[in-house]
């Protein structure tokens, strides 16, 4: 396979064909008509993942620094390129995006009915904005895909959403774009205060976290401008209140890229700049003091709220509070397993979000409502679809077997020596979990089958299960099976946990040494 | 590369080529505007015949630049750099946009005075005077022709109460701006004996300022805070935006403040060089007093009109933070921003201009419901604009924004940058809900945009505009050169300004 991908030189051209091919796609569904939109829209997406998964074997999974890397200059007087590259944290995002977006398109088949045109091409808008902020290595073409993907969303949930999809959407957009101007500002402080060191003005990332210790007494504001942009888009407990009107005013299509995807960026973005950059700062006992404590709230938060939701969106809209916590948790945990954990807890947070969702988005076409208590018993009038939801249920709550529970117990297993605590008031989360969704699980597909409407419902159409059996199919595996996935991560989180402890020496203890040498095979 | 000798008639002439050429074209707009008039063909002559004089001597500016035009010696009256040159290619831009827009406006309101074209290339060519002025007294020649010819024009309008009331509020206003700023430039005068820039830094430069001097630099800035429109010396700027004929709104927000901008930085780096502990306080001040007040403001407003107004104040403050390090970084970062700021706010008026009938006024939020399922493109380029004024990644006032921001930073400056994004994400609140409203709102009632029409030539200027604002937005490169390069040319005698 490597061969095969050299001989044609994947290397060179991937990188830029996933960023440049979905905004190429979005001139023939522009100029096509409605119908045939979603039909391009899906084969640029498939296309798009039938390219990705090369990266899988291209990646050297031996390596952990950036690779791939390829440049060319765009504002050369300022120091800015058009700089990207993939490790093993990014590959895995790059990857999920891939998967997620052609299943979302799939998903959106009939339940976008107007402005299909817009719509797609809006999606796929989207999808080089996701593609470039995992790629980015110059911090100023950061900013620009971190911000410029906010557009796309903004439609999605404000045109095509759902009743009060107005207010939903200008605080997703406000909220956001409050964080990351205020991280706009820190990188040009930081690109300036390092130049003046070392005399060379550039946003590349390698250059910046070459010399970040050059920044001095800044360090702490700039740790918390950045902090502040990524903790909204996690999102951190109490930042989190844009989060649940998002995720349910959007059309499905919007929950799920929102839910599995775009979640991850604030954790990608503490990963790859705010932790690796300002070390000393994130890991000061007070800052980790105060991340860990708002991590653990979440968890517990997120869980507790989620229980008492009527609205089965909602209710999956506050699980992610819960489970973002956990990778916040893991990633402060600075240790081999927990981080590992993290990246675990990123992609199948991902996958069976995004599969709760659009369950979720199937089920309402159907039936043309949320609340948990307008069905009952409809576990035997749709049977395939109670089916999948339990399974996908049981994998979001941790189920062992199921890809739930390998990244939740690496974080608790990497954090405790470093936070036992906190680690296990955590550790509730899971059965919190357990509850609210078996509990909404009952409610909705067991039960007694007592209202009329419910006795009609369609089970799962063939369209829908082929959007389904990937996400299954991808639960079962990382259930089962992580080692794959687990490897290619380690280098680059060993590579992390490396430098941020090397960095902050004063927080380092003999419990991280010692998981870091028994890091998992 | 060639050198004007200023003190010789033939030199002199040539120095002030765009100048010269537009005033002389501005008489044969006078006769031709005198002789013809009345009808709609002849005004639409009049503008075309206008239009095609900015062309001319923008042609004199680039003859100019491209030789990069230099004077034997001191410059004199006037300035020989690019930076003029490009101040002044940016305000003839803003005028000929500001002509298309004008062109089908003035037919359909029947607006057909004559006199409407030659004063708005009057307007101009005081305008290139102001700005490329290198002495005191041409500055203020410059200042008084421009504000002359825009108190008409702002009440061209004869039928509008607004208008008329606009024209006076502007009128009496701008006198007591003046009186500012002429009292300013006597005590200069009086404290270093010249009027002419460079002679006035050279003569400060290395001792401390006197008080006469002090006090005059005080006067001149609150002059320029006037005209300007910066808080606390705003408070006409919403009525006068707001009654004025939308044409000349765009041109006052775009030609005004750019010629103003480049005439303070020019008195600032060149004469007051020495000084920066005594104006950079007052320009910090009046910054933050302007974003916020402008900002806050502009999110009250129902009008769009009004709301550009207030948003106008806000991008004053955004632009004297560019002034503030009164460095050459910051003096290119003013040029770049009056650039991405007048493109997009042209073409905004310009739709705006489109939207109303006869009462453009009236044009609220809830107006534009709705747009975007009847006129895409229309919806597509006012919302380019709304997020290029917002400083949104990929336009052109993104990357305006952006070089403030490293202007101020790099001269060790937190707060300024701190209050200019927050109050952007605070401007985000009434910027966003006119794309929402065109998009995410059904129309308030069927057809409601039947009679919408834009000029083929206003639709020109704003396709224009449009596209370069995204063009610009995402390869600034050559722009940014630019901007850098002419700043780069500001004489500085005095003292350099800290960290230079």
């Amino acid at each position: 396979m490597i061969q095969l991908l050299q001989s044609i030189g994947y290397n060179r051209w991937i990188l830029h064909a996933l960023v440049l091919l979905p905004l190429a796609g979005v001139v023939p569904v522009l100029l096509g008509d409605e119908r045939s939109a979603k039909r391009m829209a899906l084969a640029v997406t498939t296309l798009e993942l039938l390219l990705s998964v090369g990266l899988w074997w291209a990646l050297d999974p031996a390596q952990a620094g950036m690779q791939l890397v390829s440049s060319a200059p765009w504002i050369p007087r300022w120091g800015i390129s058009y700089r990207v590259g993939l490790d093993g944290i990014s590959l895995f995002m790059v990857l999920l995006t891939t998967v997620m977006m052609p299943l979302s398109v799939l998903a959106s088949w009939t339940s976008i009915t107007r402005r299909e045109r817009a719509f797609y091409a809006l999606m796929l808008t989207l999808l080089t904005g996701l593609i470039g902020v995992f790629l980015a290595l110059d911090l100023f073409l950061f900013y620009v895909f971190f911000e410029v993907m906010l557009i796309p969303m903004y439609f999605i949930i404000g045109v095509w959403g759902g009743a009060n999809r107005l207010y939903a959407a200008i605080k997703f957009f406000i909220y956001t774009m409050a964080g990351s101007l205020l991280m706009l500002v820190a990188i040009v402080v930081m690109v300036w205060k390092i130049s003046a060191v070392t005399g060379t003005l550039s946003f590349s990332y390698e250059h910046l976290l070459q010399n970040a210790g050059s920044v001095g007494s800044a360090a702490p504001w700039l740790f918390a401008a950045f902090a502040l942009a990524f903790a909204i888009k996690v999102p951190i407990f109490p930042l989190h209140t844009w989060l649940p009107d998002a995720h349910v005013e959007a059309p499905t299509a919007g929950s799920v890229l929102l839910a599995a995807i775009m979640l991850k960026i604030g954790t990608y973005g503490f990963l790859r700049f705010a932790v690796p950059f300002f070390p000393q700062v994130a890991l000061s006992p007070g800052v980790s003091r105060l991340i860990v404590i708002l991590a653990v709230t979440g968890v517990v938060y997120g869980a507790l709220v989620a229980m008492v939701q009527p609205d089965i969106k909602k209710l999956v809209a506050y699980s992610s509070v819960s489970h973002l916590g956990f990778v916040m948790l893991g990633i402060w945990g600075v240790t081999l397993i927990s981080v590992q954990g993290a990246l675990m807890v990123m992609i199948s947070h991902g996958i069976s979000t995004g599969a709760l969702f659009l369950l979720i988005g199937m089920i309402y076409e159907r039936r043309h409502t949320r609340l948990i208590d307008d069905y009952g018993g409809i576990a035997r009038v749709v049977p395939i679809f109670s089916l999948i939801l339990t399974v996908v249920a049981l994998s979001s709550i941790g189920l062992p077997g199921l890809n739930g529970f390998v990244g939740e117990f690496l974080v608790l297993l990497g954090s405790f020596g470093t936070y036992p605590w906190a680690t296990g008031i955590a550790t509730t989360g899971v059965i919190f979990a357990a509850a609210y969704l078996l509990w909404a699980l009952q409610r909705m597909i067991f039960n007694r089958l007592d209202k009329p409407d419910n006795e009609r419902l369609l089970d799962l159409t063939p369209r829908e299960l082929v959007v389904l059996v990937p996400l299954l199919a991808g639960i079962v595996w990382l259930g089962l099976y992580p080692g794959p996935v687990l490897r290619r991560m380690e280098p680059a989180s060993r590579r992390f946990v490396q430098t941020v402890q090397a960095a902050a020496t004063t927080t380092t203890t003999g419990a991280d040494m010692v998981s870091l040498e028994k890091g998992p095979r | 590369m060639i050198q004007l000798d200023t003190s010789t008639p033939q030199g002199v002439t040539m120095a002030l080529l765009p100048e010269v050429l537009l005033s002389g074209w501005t008489l044969i707009v006078l006769l031709v505007a005198s002789w013809r008039h009345g009808r709609p063909e002849d005004s639409r002559l009049a503008g075309w015949l206008s239009f095609a004089g900015i062309a001319v001597s923008l042609a004199g500016v680039a003859w100019l630049w491209i030789n990069s035009a230099t004077p034997v010696g001191l410059a004199q009256m006037v300035a020989l750099d690019s930076f003029r040159y490009a101040a002044a290619a940016l305000i003839l831009v803003c005028a000929g946009g500001s002509i298309l827009l004008s062109l089908g406006y003035l037919e359909r309101e029947d607006l057909l005075a004559p006199e409407y074209y030659p004063l708005l290339l009057l307007g101009t060519c005081g305008m290139l005077f102001l700005a490329g002025a290198e002495d005191l007294i041409v500055l203020f020649l410059g200042l008084e022709v421009m504000s002359v010819a825009i108190y008409v024009l702002a009440g061209y309008n004869r039928a509008s109460a607004s208008s008329a009331e606009a024209a006076l509020k502007y009128f009496l206003i701008g006198a007591f701006a003046s009186g500012f700023l002429l009292y300013g430039i006597a005590l200069v005068y009086g404290a270093t004996g010249s009027t002419n820039l460079s002679l006035i830094g050279a003569q400060l430069a290395g001792g401390k300022l006197s008080l006469m001097a002090a006090l005059g630099l005080g006067l001149l800035l609150i002059g320029f805070g006037f005209k300007v429109a910066a808080v606390p010396f705003h408070m006409w700027a919403p009525d006068v935006y707001d009654g004025a004929p939308t044409p000349v709104t765009a041109f006052m927000a775009t030609g005004v403040k750019a010629a103003a901008f480049v005439a303070m930085v020019r008195v600032l780096l060149e004469g007051f060089p020495s000084a920066p502990a005594l104006w950079q306080p007052v320009v910090a001040g009046l910054a933050i007093a302007s974003m916020v007040v402008g900002n806050l403001i502009a999110l009250a407003q129902r009008t769009l009109k009004r709301m550009l107004a207030y948003s106008s104040i806000a991008h004053a403050g955004y632009l004297l933070v560019a002034v503030w390090p009164g460095t050459r970084l910051g003096s290119g970062a003013v040029l770049l921003y009056l650039a991405a700021y007048g493109l997009t706010t042209l073409a905004s008026f310009g739709f705006l201009a489109a939207l109303g009938r006869g009462g453009e006024r009236e044009v609220t939020f809830d107006d534009v419901a709705g747009l975007a399922a009847s006129r895409p493109w229309v919806a597509l380029g006012l919302s380019v604009c709304m997020l290029s004024l917002l400083g949104f990644p990929g336009t052109f006032g993104f990357i305006g924004k952006w070089y403030i921001l490293s202007a101020s930073v790099a001269e060790g400056q937190i707060i300024l940058p701190v209050v200019l994004v927050v109050t952007s994400v605070i401007s985000a609140g009434y910027y966003l809900p006119v794309i929402m409203s065109m998009y995410m709102k059904p129309a308030r009632v069927e057809g409601a945009y039947q009679g919408f029409r834009l000029s083929p030539s206003a639709a020109g200027a704003i396709m224009i505009s449009v596209v370069a604002v995204l063009l610009f937005g995402f390869w600034p490169g050559g722009a940014l050169e630019a901007a850098v390069r002419s700043a780069a040319t500001l004489t500085q005698t005095g003292v350099p300004v800290a960290h230079q």
